[in-house]
């Protein structure tokens, strides 16, 4: 499983960085709409995803290494999905990078990655120790008597 | 081979190879293609004293040595050595400022979310789910909006 998502993340990072999405300068035209290849790179990607997993599916077909019936399942929108990307949308205009071009900036070698890598972890950290402070709150708090 | 790599790919190839990077992660392992996952993963890790990547740090490691792979044989790659419309605007200590604070608002917002870019926008909405619509629609109308600010608020900016 591992070997087979190092793979498939060494072509993935190879196109970021070949399309130039590691370049800030690009994503923030593309916002901008001065250079619609952003547009172009992401639809035609979900076009092919979307087409190849749905496939996959169709024809029953069963997972390469792990064995399993190739499937998901998805989920309803809830008030978290829009939160979160408002804060996500705002970081990646700032930034103009998001998670997959800023690990290609570190493979190329730019520095400025590591500000950057720096604060992605402390927001994920601040993410799951909130989450651990969410989940404990219930349980200190007195049992209401009827 | 260079001069190759150094041109930038129409977007009509390097898309679809995005594109079949999910479909193969679906055909070999049955999951889900996201990079934030791969940085969360690593950062469990890490907090639990382990070096042990799951499937996910596997992945992120890949793209951070395929983008490696390709600068190495571009002969540098296109990147220059300052940061786009940051350092153009702002000194050095105010850019790595800027950058962690927005790093923080990528990672912070896309677990949230259950997913940035690659998660939601382009996986998630792959399978077809409402959520990860919603996700997206907002995520790319908050940075294109934001932009616009920016760029109003400090001129040229780009």
């Amino acid at each position: 499983m591992r070997a087979a998502a190092a793979a498939v993340g060494l072509v993935f990072g190879f196109t970021l960085a070949w399309s130039g999405m590691s370049d800030p300068d690009v994503i923030r035209r593309g916002l901008l709409f001065e250079d619609l290849y952003l547009f172009g790179l992401f639809l035609s990607a979900l076009v092919t995803a979307g087409a190849g997993v749905h496939l996959l599916r169709r024809a029953g077909a069963r997972a390469l290494v792990t064995g399993e019936r190739i499937g998901w399942e998805t989920l309803r929108p809830e008030r978290r999905h829009i939160v979160g990307s408002v804060l996500f949308g705002l970081g990646w205009s700032i930034s103009a990078a998001c998670p997959g071009p800023i690990a290609a900036q570190l493979g190329g070698g730019l520095l400025w990655s590591v500000p950057t890598i720096a604060g992605v972890a402390l927001g994920i950290k601040l993410y799951i120790v909130r989450g651990r402070t969410a989940a404990r709150v219930p349980a200190e708090l007195p049992v209401p008597v009827t | 081979m260079r001069d190759l790599l150094l041109a930038r790919p129409p977007w009509f190839l390097a898309g679809p190879l995005l594109g079949l990077c999910v479909v193969a992660l679906f055909a070999t392992i049955n999951e889900r293609l996201g990079v934030l996952g791969g940085f969360s993963d690593v950062v469990e890790r890490l907090s639990a004293r382990s070096l042990r990547l799951g499937w996910k740090g596997c992945f992120l490691l890949g793209l951070v040595a395929g983008a490696a792979v390709f600068t190495v044989l571009s002969g540098g790659g296109r990147l220059g050595s300052g940061y786009g419309w940051l350092t153009r605007e702002f000194s050095g200590g105010t850019t790595a400022a800027l950058l962690v604070a927005s790093g923080a608002l990528v990672g912070y917002g896309a677990k949230t979310a259950g997913g940035c870019t690659s998660g939601n926008g382009l996986s998630g909405n792959a399978i077809g789910s409402r959520a990860s619509f919603a996700a997206t629609a907002t995520f790319f109308g908050t940075a294109v909006a934001a932009t616009f600010v920016t760029k109003l608020l400090f001129g040229a900016g780009v």
